[in-house]
């Protein structure tokens, strides 16, 4: 299991087109892929999962991959919200 | 020529496209052969995708990559290892593939429109669209899209649905008529709103006027041209200009104070519905919030909101107000609305039945918690509360004791409030207008609801159109009314507004100044043009309007002579 803490950048947060592309990224990997918010554990395979977490720019989230290609898959999610989903 | 309501004003000039009024109704089964349901799910699931694909094509040559994204991500969402993961399950658990649907798709827009934040609340919207096109692929019924609707296009439609909204886009929607619907319904405050012409109430005008046709809207006369003539297009193409360059006029009444051309000062207030109203309000020029309804706090959802929910979106109104007037209405509902949780039994004559403070005051704990949520606001904004539907003295003593209950909890526990919160009367009913005088003994304000006042006083219900003849403020009875109303407030010294459609009505503001009401309360889009209507009356011309009116005993006649001086 590899996990990382992050803070969201973007000013939009996890909304749809992010947290579209996140899960759709996520969904290639064989691991279980976790994103903790708040208190809570939020499935990053699934995008109602993610929209239902409300993550906002300012959150801390820790992501944490779990399982055969847990390294590439947490590598993939960092960039992608260290990078503020390109926005 | 088509006849109608005159809803919104304005001429639009574009091509019809009927909304056709699709059931999305089904009979929930129980499913032996599950396997073939869910390979029907998935066809349906399928089509769904293609479907979304080409439009977000479409959408991204219009508007671009990111719109279309959106549009993507239905697909992305029907396909969810939750929902359609769920939606899966419970058809291999024997539903049938509409109530699998149905039952997932509403546990994602309950759980969207909870949380307070607009992204995650427009995901709600969201996924009530997946699930009309969804049910409609299911049940094999064609849905017109109307957010695929192209520039100069005139909507027709039975009547303007709250889940047509979305779809609406103002560049685009040059006009709507709709078969029913009167000045105050839902299709005329929408239109209103989005400020596109509007003609309602044109009978038989989704089969009559067909798809691609070429018509005129008239919005401000309430009528349809059809097949309109070169000359006939030229005619309204000049009214459409000269209506466009008079809104611009009253572009000059901004940042004005309201005035009549006797000096005398009014408030010029708005009525908002969410906290999101109050920017609206502001955008306006309106001078504060006449009337804050709360129902919103407690409508589409499964539970009471908390006093700290509350809080927060009073708060918020107060916030972008910046120390204007707010007035808060208390909950407004009965058993016409759906509002499973609060335990509302369907009664057979809601509008005269348990509602309003009725209900509140033998709910107190739910009332407690909305008064303590707003005194709670009143730390932050110049806050007043309004008790709607007040027909007797004790109604306004037992809500006033319950306010000042609320406060001493609040003292007790060391929280601000505005101690001096006033606390009014919506004067919306016949008795508040007999013992208008005995109120205003007690009341810090008045306001006036003419739309339910008329319909009380003339006991006409103005969804009914074989009544609605008779649902008119201009009744003599309904201005008798008006006027004790006003006369209580003035010799008892507190201040009254209006804050039904009629402050706006240029035919009724004479008689208001006249009577000498205090406030007015309207419609966002109407702030500058009740501005303008105001600065046109002297007291004393004012004076004579009323008093020749007053001396007619028919509606028809004053209504013939009010159109005849405005």
């Amino acid at each position: 299991m590899v996990s990382k803490k992050l803070t969201i950048v973007n000013a939009q947060g996890f909304h749809m087109r992010p947290a579209s592309t996140f899960a759709t990224a996520m969904g290639k990997y064989a691991c279980d892929v976790t994103i903790k918010h708040n208190g809570n554990d939020v499935n990053a395979k699934s995008l109602m999962n993610i929209i239902a977490a409300c993550i906002k720019c300012g959150n801390e989230i820790e992501i944490v991959a779990d399982g055969a290609d847990e390294a590439a898959a947490l590598d993939e999610a960092v960039k992608m919200v260290e990078s503020g989903f390109g926005e | 020529m088509l006849k109608g309501i005159a809803a919104s004003e304005g001429i639009g000039i574009g091509k019809v496209m009927i909304i056709e009024e699709t059931s999305l109704d089904y009979t929930p089964k129980t499913v032996t052969d599950t396997a073939a349901e869910l390979e029907r799910y998935k066809d349906a699931v399928e089509k769904f995708c293609a479907e979304t694909e080409e439009q977000a094509k479409a959408l991204r040559k219009s508007t671009g990559d990111k719109e279309a994204e959106i549009l993507m991500g239905h697909i992305q969402m029907i396909k969810d290892p939750f929902m359609g993961g769920s939606i899966e399950n419970l058809i291999e658990s024997g539903q049938c593939a509409e109530a699998a649907l149905d039952q997932q798709c509403n546990m994602f827009i309950d759980m969207f429109s909870q949380v307070e934040d607009e992204m995650t609340q427009q995901r709600a919207a969201d996924v009530k669209d997946i699930k009309a096109a969804m049910l409609a692929i299911l049940l094999g019924v064609k849905v017109v899209k109307i957010s695929d609707a192209p520039k100069g296009t005139v909507l027709v439609a039975k009547e303007v649905t709250p889940s047509m909204t979305a779809g609406i886009n103002k560049e685009n929607i040059v006009g709507i008529i709709t078969e029913t619907g009167s000045q105050t319904s839902h299709s005329a405050i929408l239109a209103r709103a989005l400020e596109i012409p509007a003609v309602l109430s044109v009978e038989n005008s989704t089969t009559t006027l067909s798809s691609g046709e070429q018509v005129i809207v008239d919005g401000s006369a309430g009528e349809v041209m059809t097949a309109p003539s070169e000359d006939q297009i030229n005619e309204y193409s000049a009214k459409r200009d000269a209506f466009l360059r008079e809104k611009r006029e009253l572009e000059n009444y901004r940042g004005k104070k309201t005035v009549s051309a006797s000096g005398d000062e009014y408030e010029l207030f708005c009525n908002i519905g969410t906290p999101k109203d109050a920017a609206k309000a502001m955008e306006a020029d309106g001078e504060g919030v006449g009337l804050f309804r709360t129902e919103f706090l407690f409508m589409d959802r499964n539970a009471l909101p908390t006093e700290d929910e509350q809080f927060e979106a009073y708060k918020q109104a107060a916030l972008v107000l910046k120390g204007k007037g707010l007035i808060i209405r208390t909950l407004d509902i009965g058993g016409d609305k759906e509002i499973p949780y609060l335990g509302l039994e369907k009664e057979e004559n809601p509008f005269m039945g348990f509602r309003a403070i009725r209900y509140c005051l033998k709910n107190r704990d739910l009332f407690k918690s909305q008064i303590k949520a707003i005194l709670r606001a009143s730390a932050f904004g110049d806050i007043r509360i309004m008790f709607p539907l007040i027909t007797a003295v004790e109604e306004l003593r037992a809500g006033k004791e319950l306010v000042e209950e609320a406060k001493s909890d609040l003292r007790a526990s060391k929280i601000e409030f505005d101690e001096n919160i006033k606390v009014g009367v919506m004067t919306e009913t016949a008795a508040s207008g007999v013992i208008a005088h005995m109120l205003a003994k007690e009341a810090d304000f008045f306001s006036i609801g003419t739309n339910d006042l008329t319909g009380y006083t003339m006991a006409a219900d103005r969804g009914n159109g074989d009544v609605a003849y008779l649902y008119s403020p201009f009744q003599p009875s309904v201005l008798m009314m008006i006027r004790r109303i006003i006369k209580c407030a003035n010799e008892a010294g507190i201040p009254v507004g209006m804050c039904g459609e009629a402050a706006a009505n240029p035919m009724m503001i004479p008689l208001l100044i006249s009577f000498g009401l205090t406030e007015f309360s309207v419609s966002a889009p109407s702030v500058l043009k009740v501005r303008k209507n105001i600065s046109k009356w002297t007291k004393e011309e004012a004076d004579k309007v009323a008093e020749t009116v007053m001396a007619m005993s028919t509606e028809a006649e004053i209504v013939d002579y009010l159109k005849g001086i405005v």
